[in-house]
């Protein structure tokens, strides 16, 4: 507690660590909420300036970018369909529906406290773990545990956003194989590469998101207009009312929990925090169908998720040097910039600098708040824009954001195939929310199972003598014969 | 005299380590070939940010930044283990705008088939700036083995029980390196690739895997933080910074093991004053203090780092013939 009050003393007892603290906020906020952009681009361009700054004000400016950044894409995820970073690509599975139903404010609304309060639930669990959870974490998640994880994940993503529980097993089905594409994770070899160079690379999840998701959408919208069928959205500026969070409580813990495990794991990160939790959503919902549809706790567990990742993410960094994700690499890069490695020693070489950074990120956790309910009321409106207007917007924004990725132009090629695959997926009720879950699970999951195997020399058994392990893969089996024998079983009751 | 010329004088000379500091006067700067370069230069970085490759492609970029005047635009195009960039640096115009960098898997693709390009051919390396050995590295509080000897011991009986991560694939120089190791020795293990570092390093430390194969500048914070313990230096004798672990001499193996170097190229079709101009600044960008500092913290003061053009195009050639044999005799290739 002494050392919390500390580094806020310090970091609000000098102006320039104001005036930086101010300016990650906004800045992350801003590159996180415009597609094309995010905030690694950010990230980048600031780090050769750090090296003017003291080595307290680079990492706490880093840390908050972060934060705000990791929330800042929701906003666009929810209003056009366009997640602003991978981290909010969950968001637009059920904000982009409800957008369309008019209760855009109340998505938004949600996406800020829940992005808040996930932030600030993981900040303060950061402050009390000690670099011991991080000893645990590495320790207890190999990548055995890493691989069952994903299957848990995997076994409720066909009930997402699909006409039938068939059609969401196809869907997810294409997603692992589209995650095979480029090279295999154990030998390198190409796969599905057709002696292209870029195809090696892979199928990244981004330009499936932006094709699927933003560019589809303008086919749709566009088929809309020349058949006479576009209504222009409602605009809703409600916030969600105290009744509709107190509903979603233990979602929002559920979501706290699970965003601060996956972010402490090297190599998991927000990204994937949001997506795990999503699908928890949907297994623990008494009402899975509704998801994809545009159900505000979908919204809910994929922004508390993302955001309380953040703080968990710092303490592998912190703690152990082993940086989860290209921001906190980059924040070890303004490490070593000023001559310091994060690493077992930072807590005591560098006190004051840890605990600054974790005030900053409290503090910026909070601030979200008001920053948000201010977006809220303000940038809802840009729905008024007419679409014929906001569609070639929208289609060079996610051009942009998919060679953005890594500079490759295979991910734009990618994202206007999906696009026309997703138009005609979506008519015909396969989940595109699907395919990108499989998609993105697979190639983790993938690379977690093929490692799994050769640590355990090829005996499948192995999986079964980790208990963290074992209960997941057991649930997860478990979940989907429910889910098959379900359906079959209410299709049977209704044909008697 | 410039400004950087001054600074370069100022540095102490002891600090670079290698001969070719101690016989230069103050640097000359070289004239530039008409106005070459006035626009910024891509430097194409054919992995993700934040590893190897993309620390030392940055801490270049901004050391020739200070020579040429010019921005250094440090671009990430990871994939494919190196090879997703290729076709974006072949496709780019051979003006001298656009600088890939690559490591010695460039030369291992090349010599399997796997890319068409020839690095020293097709490409032309400006500068080669990191040459580095690896390192086998144990938990220090690992219980079975706690050294060399004892590590050989524990593999030999229990053969292929003993897990390595490593980032190569197959054929790769670390996947290689263990190769003639376990040949020469008469053990096995199983490798195991990890692409993303901090993956590799957390599997070690979580107690995952038994054993890393790695560099020693990328590990340094584990080995002062007493996390990990090399217990061989691929390397035929000891370096003076790890005095304390035996190299291939002490353990009686004579395969000549390989190295990992970095570099930095363009085109082979780059105007001939271009092409000398950036072997030039990127010498110079090599000897700055700002640099040798960088690449020390990295180790990479105890074998020379340093190539040019002719000495990288004869390091590249070297590698590409050894691998290729390496190949047939293990039957990787035909």
């Amino acid at each position: 507690m002494t050392d919390f009050l500390g580094g806020t003393a310090h970091l609000f007892g000098d102006p320039v660590g104001i005036v930086i603290f101010l300016a990650g906020l906004v800045g992350g906020l801003l590159f996180g909420a415009i597609p094309g952009v995010n905030m690694l681009t950010l990230g980048a361009v600031i780090l050769p300036f750090t090296a003017y700054m003291s080595a307290t004000h680079a990492i706490m400016l880093y840390a908050v970018i972060y934060v705000s950044g990791v929330y800042g894409g929701a906003v666009t995820a929810i209003l056009f369909n366009i997640p602003g970073s991978p981290e909010n690509a969950p968001t637009a599975f059920d904000g982009y529906p409800m957008t369309q139903q008019g209760r855009s404010g109340k998505a938004i609304g949600a996406a800020v406290v829940c992005s808040s309060v996930g932030g600030t639930a993981s900040a303060l669990l950061m402050m009390i773990a000690t670099p011991r959870i991080a000893d645990w974490a590495v320790r207890a998640f190999g990548p055995q545990e890493i691989f069952a994880l994903v299957f848990f994940g995997l076994s409720v993503a066909a009930a997402v956003g699909a006409g039938s529980i068939w059609k969401g097993w196809l869907s997810v089905l294409l997603g692992l194989l589209l995650a095979t594409v480029g090279t295999d994770p154990a030998g390198g070899l190409p796969r599905f590469a057709f002696d292209s160079y870029y195809l090696l690379a892979g199928i990244h999840f981004i330009p499936l998101i932006l094709g699927f998701f933003a560019v589809s959408e303008v086919f749709v919208q566009g088929h809309k207009i020349a058949a006479g069928l576009h209504l222009p959205p409602k605009i809703g500026v409600d916030f969600p009312t105290w009744r509709e969070f107190w509903r979603l409580k233990f979602a929002a813990l559920r979501s706290v929990v699970l965003g601060f495990f996956a972010g402490i794991m090297p190599g998991i990160g927000a990204t994937l925090a949001a997506f795990l939790s999503y699908n928890e959503a949907v297994r623990w919902s008494r009402h899975p169908e509704r998801f994809g549809k545009g159900e505000l706790e979908g919204v809910v567990a994929s922004e508390t998720a993302n955001n309380a990742a953040t703080g968990a993410a710092m303490i592998p960094l912190l703690a152990l040097g082993l940086p989860g994700g290209a921001l906190t690499a980059m924040m070890m890069g303004a490490f070593q910039i000023h001559g310091m490695d994060p690493g077992p020693l930072v807590f005591m070489t560098a006190h004051d600098l840890v605990w600054v950074t974790f005030a900053a990120m409290f503090f910026a956790n909070v601030s979200i708040i008001l920053l948000g309910f201010i977006e809220t009321k303000t940038v809802v409106h840009l729905l008024r824009i007419p679409f014929r207007i906001l569609a070639p917007a929208i289609l060079l924004l996610a051009t942009i954001g998919a060679y953005a990725l890594r500079n490759l132009l295979v991910d734009v090629w990618v994202m206007f195939l999906a696009g026309i695959a997703g138009y005609f997926l979506r008519r015909t009720g396969y989940s595109v929310a699907g395919i990108v879950l499989g998609l993105i699970l697979g190639k983790i999951g993938e690379g977690a199972f093929v490692k799994s195997m050769q640590i355990m020399h090829y005996n499948f058994l192995g999986f079964f003598e980790r208990p963290i392990a074992a209960a997941l893969i057991l649930l997860g089996l478990a979940t989907i014969v429910v889910n098959v024998v379900k359906p079959s079983r209410v299709a049977r009751q209704a044909a008697e | 005299m410039n400004r950087f010329g001054k600074q370069l004088l100022l540095v102490p000379a002891g600090i670079f380590g290698m001969s070719l500091m101690t016989s230069l006067p103050a640097a000359e700067m070289m004239k530039k070939p008409g106005d070459f370069p006035q626009r910024p230069i891509t430097l194409i970085v054919p992995y993700g940010a934040g590893g190897g490759s993309d620390q030392l492609s940055r801490a270049m970029a901004s050391a020739v930044e200070k020579v040429v005047g010019t921005g250094i635009q440090v671009v990430n195009k990871p994939g494919g283990g190196g090879r997703a960039a290729i076709p974006d640096f072949m496709a780019a115009p051979a003006d001298g705008y656009t600088v890939m960098e690559h490591i010695d898997d460039a030369a291992t693709l090349y010599a399997s088939g796997k890319i068409k390009q020839n690095p020293a051919k097709d490409w032309m390396p400006l500068a080669i700036a990191q040459v580095t050995f690896s390192q086998i590295y144990i938990r220090p509080d690992d219980k079975r083995f706690n050294d060399w000897d004892s590590f050989v011991k524990y593999a030999k009986a229990n053969p292929g029980k003993v897990t390595i991560a490593n980032v190569g694939n197959v054929g790769a120089m670390e996947r290689v390196n263990m190769l003639f190791l376990e040949k020469e020795l008469g053990f096995k293990t199983q490798q195991i690739s990890f692409d993303k570092p901090a993956e590799r390093y957390a599997a070690l430390i979580g107690g995952h895997v038994d054993a890393l194969f790695e560099q020693p500048g990328d590990v340094r914070k584990f080995l002062e933080a007493d996390k990990m313990k090399p217990i061989l230096t691929l390397l035929k004798d000891r370096p003076s910074a790890f005095a304390n672990v035996p190299s291939m001499k002490d353990i009686g193996v004579k395969f000549e093991p390989l190295l990992r170097f970095r570099g930095f190229y363009v085109r082979s079709g780059v105007p001939k004053d271009r092409a000398k101009y950036l072997e030039w600044a990127f010498h110079e960008a090599f000897k700055s203090a700002d640099f040798q500092a960088f690449n020390k913290k990295k180790y990479m003061h105890l074998i020379d780092s340093y190539r040019d053009t002719a000495g990288a195009k004869r390091m590249i050639d070297n590698a590409v013939k050894t691998y290729k044999k390496v190949y047939k005799e293990i039957g990787l290739t035909k």
